[in-house]
């Protein structure tokens, strides 16, 4: 048994603190990964969240931990750490936009036609927190949409619903949270 | 979840299943019954979703590396190469009677964006719209004002305004020519212009800087990227763009305080001018344009500019202003002597020469002119753009110009003597001693110390660079664009003069109550001044800003190590303002006696300066020292003592709000303690409204502090009287 599954069956168990140990193993091993890809990957140097959150899936829990409670715990832990990635990475970008290229430097703002994937991973992540508050269902499907490019029917199993919810979910929560960017901003 | 949020979502999700828009409202209808305001609420919800889709259609599981992606470098230029726009999917914007296309660039205050214009005339435009930012009213007013200087012009080789407005929701925009071209750079070395083709084309954009000034509008950011070639009839015209940061100085535009360079312009400090440098924009006139030309000209004749931008950057604030001001570039035929053969073999190609002709088409003549208007001091450029088109002109039709070779005892004047140049890239050099002799230079290479340089250079370069970028930057308020290029950058790469960009970042933070983020920044703000050992790097100030926001941050364990620390720092402190500053500072949340007992000495001090107060001049300082003792009186459990303490205060300093405002609270919170709690509740009640209003009604460059210390107290004595 590894550690990953040994927190995993914790929280099964209803462990609360299981929960905080689990979520740096996870972005550890998302980074680990992540670092790998784009080292390995000539030129285009994509990041592809989705197939990192499986492969770290895979490698991480053991076959009979994989009841549907802890796919879901997994993944929810795994769109925290791969949200983290993602925005840290978002940041270094404009940042490195800002120092290298010295024609972009961004500013705080917004527009609407052709926002950068930069911009929209950090503007979700700051509005985020709001939305949270507000309407933690919301949050979530954004958090496995978003963060780590799940198919509907992937949250469907995940959160234990129809896959027709999760499309109605999905929209009402695209839509609200795009709401508090524009007010945000 | 408030109910009615819960409502609306759930009227939401079953309304976005129905496809036809009148089975949506048959469905509203019904279920929104008679309750208008959730009917509203929902088809709101609606009519965003459009665009919320297209938001997250780009999916983020794609972030592509830094070398991908297109070069959008020139604002409103499409290039020449069949333009097809690319519709965004889906509903685009539409922005009176124009509709956005897609997104050109960025710069300026505001976002630049293709458009067309509707029908009868179905044009393609250019539409800058304002962005959002801190100060709104201060960007718009900006914006207006860069208005109003681009109607006032009309000259085939500037950019049209066409119309002006203002979407609903408040922002304006301007609608101007949109220009189909290139960089002018750009568009000679690919067409392998030679010299006279590309003195005629510069002379076309002089024409045009000139109606600029004429019309009393300075540029103040002539580079490349805002001169683009366009063809018009197979003519190749020049078109002067992006008067975004031109200033006016005639009429109802001039004000100082408003109109500021903004960032675009601190990307290229190459083709700042030496006052542009050093004032920070403020003392600037036509002739800054004119140095700002020079260096275009430098550039179109020799593939480069005489300073590097990066290594400008690089080089920090400091120096960078210094060699703007004192460092004396080569003449453009001697720095291309001092190119690579290959390198000046591929300028040559682009100028449709051969190398050793080139070099010695600009010796003379050529290398006088550019260096005239390039000169340091602004009395000895051209007085006009017109008289740099002219001496041009003559240069061409072959009649003697009026530039002249500076004279021996002036060069030796202006003989450099610190050992490092800043040089163009490309060049291997970078220590070099310039000696004027007669009509030739010679440059002395350091070459080892120049590689060790280099290496160390290049480790700390990106750094530093953000860092004096960011510093440029906070000379115009850009904050947002500042705090971004530092984040992360370690603090020992930060250094000493670094240190001013951490406390002004963390005070922006601090005035929009992002108090995590300021933590953050000050914090830097310390390790700096840990690292580099010097205490003019932290002050008493200082620890004002840390701890309140480490307290405001709600970060309690870390205000409780830092007072400490600060505690045992200043223990010795011979100065008074410091030690009543430390008090307070420490004293924010309640502590243990160990604690205020370490306050002792910084105390005796305080309370001797209060005994000496008697001369009129010191009683308002008396008064905060007062109030500081009060302070610790309260924490100490001395009641009594602490109101005692606040009278005296009163009486020694009665015109600071805030420090009313603190001390009535000091007041207070001793009443409650001491049982009267009537007393301390009408006491709050009184203060509540003035505490509230402190921070709201603070306008930025005011410390931020003042206002804050009341909130703190307040909120721990409102806590109080609950109990």
């Amino acid at each position: 048994m590894n550690d990953v599954t040994l927190i995993l069956d914790a929280i099964a168990r209803g462990e609360g603190h299981a929960s905080e140990e689990l979520l740096p193993l996870v972005y550890d091993e998302l980074r680990r990964q992540a670092a790998a890809h784009m080292a390995g990957e000539a030129g285009g140097q994509t990041l592809q969240p989705t197939a990192l959150v499986h492969e770290a899936w895979l490698r991480l829990v053991q076959e009979d931990s994989r009841t549907w409670q802890n796919r879901a715990h997994f993944f929810r832990t795994a769109a925290l750490a791969m949200r983290r990635i993602l925005v840290d990475r978002a940041r270094h970008k404009r940042s490195l936009k800002g120092g290298g290229s010295l024609e972009k430097v961004w500013i705080e703002g917004m527009d609407l036609a052709g926002v950068t994937a930069e911009d929209q991973v950090l503007l979700v992540d700051q509005c985020l927190g709001r939305l949270e508050q507000e309407d933690p269902e919301s949050a979530r499907v954004i958090n496995l949409k978003f963060f780590c490019g799940l198919t509907n029917g992937e949250v469907a199993s995940i959160l234990n619903v129809s896959e027709r919810s999760v499309d109605r979910q999905w929209a009402y929560a695209k839509t609200r949270l795009f709401e508090i960017i524009r007010e945000e901003i | 979840m408030t109910q009615s949020r819960q409502i609306e979502k759930e009227l939401f999700e079953s309304a976005i299943e129905l496809a036809e828009p009148s089975a949506r409202t048959a469905f509203l209808n019904k279920a929104c019954g008679g309750n208008p305001d959730i009917r509203n609420r929902v088809e709101k919800l609606l009519a965003v979703h459009a665009s919320a889709e297209e938001f997250f259609s780009g999916s983020p599981v794609h972030l592509t590396g830094v070398t991908a992606g297109p070069d959008l470098t020139s604002l409103m230029a499409v290039p020449p190469v069949r333009n097809s726009a690319v519709a965004p999917e889906g509903p685009s914007a539409v922005i009176g009677r124009y509709t956005l296309l897609r997104r050109l660039g960025e710069g300026g205050c505001g976002v630049v964006y293709e458009a067309e214009q509707g029908p009868p005339l179905r044009r393609r435009v250019a539409l800058k719209i304002i962005r959002l930012g801190m100060d709104t009213e201060k960007v718009i007013a900006r914006f207006e004002a860069e208005r109003q200087a681009l109607a006032l012009m009309a000259h085939p080789s500037i950019a049209h305004v066409l119309d002006a407005g203002a979407t609903e929701s408040g922002r304006p925009y301007i609608v101007m020519e949109l220009v189909h071209g290139v960089k002018i750079t750009d568009y000679c070395d690919h067409n392998h212009l030679g010299t006279r083709q590309r003195l005629e084309l510069f002379i076309q954009i002089c024409h045009a800087i000139q109606h600029a000034h004429q019309k009393g509008v300075i540029h103040r950011d002539i580079k490349p990227s805002n001169i683009l070639v366009a063809l018009e009839n197979g003519v190749p015209i020049p078109k002067v763009i992006d008067f975004g940061i031109a200033k006016a100085t005639e009429g109802r535009l001039a004000d100082n305080t408003l109109y500021t360079a903004v960032q675009q312009f601190v990307g290229t400090p190459a083709y700042m001018s030496p006052e542009q440098a050093d004032s920070s924009g403020l003392d600037v006139d036509t002739r800054s344009d004119i140095y700002s030309l020079g260096v275009l000209l430098y550039e179109l004749l020799t593939g480069q500019t005489p300073f590097d931008s990066n290594k400008l950057l690089e080089s920090g604030m400091i120096e960078m202003c210094r060699t703007l001001r004192e460092i004396e570039p080569p003449p453009p035929s001697t720095l291309l002597t001092t190119l690579g053969n290959t390198r000046l073999a591929a300028i040559a190609v682009q100028h449709h020469a051969e190398s050793g002709h080139l070099i010695s088409s600009l010796r003379g003549d050529l290398d006088w002119i550019v260096m005239k208007a390039m000169e340091k001091d602004r009395g000895r450029r051209y007085e006009t753009v017109n008289g740099l088109a002219l001496d041009l002109q003559r240069y061409l039709d072959h009649e003697p110009v009026l530039a002249r070779p500076q004279s021996r005892i002036y060069r030796l004047q202006k003989m450099v003597r610190r050992n490092r140049v800043v040089f163009a890239a490309g060049t291997a050099v970078v220590a070099a001693l310039i000696i004027g002799l007669g009509t030739s230079t010679w440059l002395f290479v350091r070459e080892r110390e120049a590689r060790r340089e280099q290496v160390r250079l290049r480790l700390e370069g990106e750094n530093r660079q953000k860092l004096t970028q960011a510093m440029l930057l906070l000379t115009r308020d850009q904050f947002a664009a500042a705090d971004q290029l530092i984040h992360g950058i370690p603090a020992a790469e930060a250094g000493l003069e670094y240190a001013a960009v951490y406390r002004t970042l963390g005070d922006w933070h601090a005035d929009h109550e992002r108090w995590q983020q300021a933590c953050t920044r000050y914090a830097v703000l310390f390790q700096i001044g840990a690292l580099t050992k010097r205490e003019v790097t932290t002050n008493s100030l200082d620890c004002l800003r840390y701890g309140a926001a480490l307290v405001e941050a709600g970060d309690l364990a870390g205000y409780d190590r830092f007072r400490r620390s600060v505690i045992a720092c200043y223990t010795n402190s011979p100065e008074v303002v410091w030690a009543e500053r430390i008090i307070k500072v420490s004293l924010l949340t309640p502590a243990d006696s160990a604690l205020i007992r370490t306050l002792d000495p910084l105390a005796r001090l305080t309370a001797e300066s209060l005994e000496q107060s008697e001369p009129p001049a010191n009683r308002g300082a008396a008064g905060f020292c007062a109030f500081s003792l009060a302070l610790m009186k309260f924490r100490d459990g001395d009641y009594h003592a602490a109101l005692a303490m606040c009278e005296r205060s009163e009486k020694l300093e009665s015109s600071n709000i805030e420090l009313a405002a603190s001390r009535n609270l000091v007041r207070a919170m001793a009443q409650a303690r001491l049982g009267r709690i009537e007393q301390a509740r009408a006491e709050l009640a009184r203060n509540r409204e003035a505490v509230e209003g402190f921070h709201h009604n603070k306008t930025p460059y005011e410390f931020w502090w003042d206002g804050v210390l009341p909130k703190i107290l307040w909120r721990e004595a409102a806590a109080m009287v609950k109990e």
